[in-house]
């Protein structure tokens, strides 16, 4: 007998109280849609309060001090790159502009290197 | 020079702002008008009204509009911000960023410009952009926390791990009262701040973090995995093995929970008792556990399979389980098993032949058995059709009723190559079950597979909403059914019809664009709801977004179309051209058969809209009311016929091309198709890129040969054309491939 693998206590199709069963009850109509849409509102700070809760005002200036004027610049090779050699880039590999030019940069300006790279498998 | 005026004009002025976002269109023109009657020359108003005129759909007069706003009031941020915000609308996103930047450079403390700037730049991926943006967000309201989380994700997103975590720091140091355990935001805070220490590589830290702060997390789940997983890592294997003990006391159907287990405790990969029992402590404890059953059978053997087996088995079939076989066809790669496994099944049919412990109940018991076995011969490591067909009769003969049984009675007449039968089958299977999605979902591939495209949209049409104004197929469209639209693509192809499928496989193209703009909304929609592991994910995905198999099928299709398009141009401008057609009078009657079904459809569609217009009064009356809004684009093009007069074909293709070698560089067909479209185009650099990739995996495939030797004899007739550091180029790197 099957079915006598099966304890008492469980009946098939039954819930187990997750937090996946609370199912969203599904709009019906163009009324219902309105409502979810204000009660999802609800709950949703925009970002225009001026929330201040619990926040120290000096630490955070400070903190703000402590971050500075933004991101260090990330240290870009200045390579001169000869106008003609993008135009080929752009031209024998169909690369935008700007991809051309960062390809060329990475090679040192050797539009022979470049290619070659380029024609190897990058996987 | 912002213009001024009058108090009652300004006021006019807010009125028509507040109508557009409020989508009250027809009222927000009106008000606009009013205050040009006026002032024919106030910029901002004219910028005003262009918005209102795009989002009504007229995209053209709004940005003649929007232009001649800004030609009068250059100085004017609105105009500059309107403009910005009909690119973005268009999708011409890099434009749209430069007129935001100059909005935001004229009005440097706008919130707002600088809020649709940010998410304009993380869209793009333009990460250090979007850090700036985040920087200047976060001093103009560093009292907000999402702002700081924001700034933390651009450095993230940008790969500065340590920066990112540092934000998250500095603000957790500026609170001073203890957050609230139910505050959500503060617990996922505190694990997006853990996922990112873990990305450093750092997992003494992140579990060390993970054990004081994120103790009250609210996602315990995800708190108990981590640190299951950081001590793992760690090798502190018994305190690993405790943690998955508990995770599989919450959860004992998760195979990697088993498999970490094990690991952690040390067991041997041959040791089989070893590991058996591991699983069988968790069988025993969860009687009703599926995965503590099967996952033993992926490593046992022998006698020890045998047995195993042979207690799954009598268990799946006593119960009648219908994806019995798809549970077990993994284990086929193992000959042993693959032998095995029909003969227990045969042994189950011995003991139970004739037993009616089922209770009536055929799908359990014998008839389970026989479909198994059913399976097994129509199976691709194991086919006997002929076994397979005796299998299926018998078991429908016990039960003639049963969908399954019908269905794979389908499937065995498609193995068989007999396509036209199969469908039919397949629909008989479907008129079982009316109710039925899933068969019915099946008996309109089969159709599509039989080249019945008209039938199979009428089967679909029985689970589309009938009230879609355009009849089911743009319901298909509209839910984005992708499996449909390719095979109603690949359908129309075979029948020779190049519009239509060029039509299915650009719609699905454009699905994929909204599934890349749909992440739109959710750059601040997460932020708002603070649930930022789950946006990062996305994120992640979104980049990888066109390597989906879908989009490969689609795309490698068209790529094809367009390449036959371009070896046999066609004469007749409508697209009736086959492409496997095989003689004149196949061809012929192919013509005539797709000349028929597309007045059909037309005719179709004619009723269709007819009967939209019928409808209409009511609909559009309520419309009305609503300022009539929602007006749906209308499909200037349904049958594809522009795009199968097109005149470049294969720069059409490229379209396609693009994405399937970026994003599914190790498919070999993508790049065979790759370098059949470079070298019709002279592209040869590209050409060989895709040879080269071609060759790495899989260097014996009969076409890279073949692509090798058409590649040189191409260069040999262009070689002194070619640019003499291309040339160079060219000539190194095709000495390394063989046979070229």
């Amino acid at each position: 007998m099957a079915e006598d693998r099966q304890p008492a206590d469980i009946v098939e199709g039954a819930t187990s109280g997750d937090v996946e069963d609370e199912v969203q009850p599904t709009a019906k109509s163009a009324e219902d849609r309105k409502a979810a849409a204000a009660l999802s509102k609800l709950d949703a700070r925009g970002d225009d309060e001026g929330a201040s809760r619990e926040v120290d005002q000096e630490a955070v200036k400070n903190a703000m001090s402590s971050l500075g004027g933004g991101a260090a610049k990330k240290d870009v090779k200045t390579v001169k790159v000869d106008a003609a050699d993008v135009k080929l880039l752009v031209d024998e590999l169909e690369l935008s502009k700007p991809k051309a030019t960062d390809l060329l940069k990475a090679h040192d300006g050797d539009a022979v290197k470049a290619m070659k790279a380029y024609l190897q498998p990058n996987f | 020079m912002p213009q001024t005026l009058s108090t009652r004009e300004a006021n006019l002025f807010r009125t028509v702002i507040r109508h557009y976002e409020d989508k009250q269109y027809k009222r927000g023109l009106k008000a606009a008008e009013q205050i040009l009657k006026k002032n024919p020359k106030h910029g901002d108003t004219m910028s005003m009204k262009a918005l209102i005129l795009n989002a009504q759909g007229k995209t053209e007069e709004a940005f003649g509009l929007a232009k001649d706003a800004l030609t009068i009031d250059m100085k004017s941020y609105i105009c500059w911000h309107v403009y910005g915000i009909l690119y973005r609308t268009n999708k011409n996103f890099d434009e749209a960023i430069k007129a935001y930047k100059f909005a935001l450079k004229l009005e440097p403390d706008s919130h707002q410009i600088q809020r649709d700037l940010a998410v304009l730049q993380v869209q793009m991926r333009d990460y250090p952009g979007y850090i700036q943006s985040r920087l200047v967000m976060l001093k103009a309201r560093p009292q907000l926390r999402q702002n700081w989380t924001a700034l933390a994700i651009a450095y993230h997103l940008d790969g500065n791990l340590q920066q990112a975590e540092n934000i998250l720091s500095t603000y957790e140091k500026s609170v001073t009262a203890a957050p609230l355990r139910t505050d959500f935001e503060n617990s996922e805070a505190l694990l997006y701040k853990n996922s990112i220490i873990a990305e450093m590589g750092d997992f003494e830290r992140a579990l060390e973090h993970l054990e004081a702060e994120c103790k009250a997390c609210l996602d315990r789940l995800a708190v108990m995995e981590l640190r299951a997983r950081y001590l793992a890592e760690l090798g502190r294997k018994e305190d690993a093995a405790k943690a998955y003990r508990a995770l599989l006391d919450r959860n004992s159907e998760h195979p990697d929970y088993y498999k970490a287990l094990v690991d952690a405790l040390g067991i041997a990969a041959d040791d089989e008792t070893a590991l058996k029992a591991v699983y069988d402590e968790y069988a025993a404890k969860n009687p009703r556990c599926d995965a503590a059953k099967r996952l033993p059978l992926d490593f046992l053997s022998g006698d020890g399979f045998r047995a195993a087996a042979k207690a799954y088995l009598t268990l799946m079939f006593d119960k009648g389980v219908p994806s019995t076989f798809a549970n077990l066809k993994h284990l086929y790669s193992d000959n042993f098993k693959k032998e095995t496994l029909p003969i227990l099944a045969e042994e189950y049919l011995e003991e139970h032949r004739g037993n009616s412990s089922t209770n009536g109940d055929s799908s359990k018991g014998e008839g389970a058995a026989l479909y198994f076995l059913g399976q097994h011969y129509n199976y691709f490591m194991s086919r006997d059709l002929s076994k397979a067909t005796e299998y299926v009769e018998k078991a429908i003969e016990l039960d003639p009723k049963n969908v399954d049984f019908h269905m794979t009675k389908a499937r065995i007449f498609k193995h068989q190559g007999e396509i036209a039968k199969a469908a039919e089958a397949m629909d008989r299977a479907r008129s079982l079950d009316t109710r039925d999605r899933y068969i019915n979902s099946k008996a309109a591939k089969y159709q599509l597979r039989n080249d019945e495209n008209e039938k199979a949209l009428a089967t679909m049409g029985l689970f589309t909403r009938a009230e879609t104004v355009g009849g089911p197929l743009v319901d298909l469209t509209d839910m984005q059914c992708i499996w449909f639209l390719t095979e109603d693509g690949e359908a129309w192809q075979r029948r020779g019809d190049i519009g239509l499928a060029l039509k299915r496989y650009h719609t699905i193209f454009n699905i994929f664009d909204i599934w890349q703009e749909d992440q739109f909304d959710f750059h601040s929609f997460s932020l708002r709801k603070g649930q930022i592991r789950a946006y990062i994910d996305l994120v992640r995905w979104e980049d990888q977004l066109r390597g989906h198999p879908f989009y490969f099928r689609a795309a490698l299709d068209a790529v094809s179309l367009y390449l036959s398009m371009h070896d046999k141009p066609q004469n007749g401008a409508n697209g009736v051209e086959g492409s496997h057609t095989n003689g004149d009078d196949a061809a012929a009657e192919k013509k005539k058969a797709a000349k028929k079904a597309r007045k059909e459809a037309q005719k179709a569609e004619r009723e269709a809209a007819e009967k939209a217009a019928k409808q209409d009064p009511n609909k559009g009356g309520a419309q009305k009311s609503k300022d009539g809004e929602e007006v749906k684009k209308k499909d200037e093009d349904p049958n594809g016929v522009k795009l199968a007069a097109t005149t470049d074909p294969l720069g059409d293709a490229m379209k396609f091309l693009l994405h399937l070698l970026q994003f599914s560089p190790k498919n070999i067909e993508g790049q065979i198709a790759g370098f059949e479209v470079y070298i019709r185009r002279n592209k040869y650099l590209p050409a060989l890129r895709c040879l080269k990739a071609s060759l790495a995996l899989d260097k014996d495939h009969p076409k890279v040969s073949e692509q090798a030797t058409r590649l040189r004899k191409a260069l040999e007739g262009a070689v002194d054309s070619l640019a003499p550091k291309t040339k160079e180029v060219i000539e190194s790197e095709l000495a390394t491939v063989p046979g070229a």
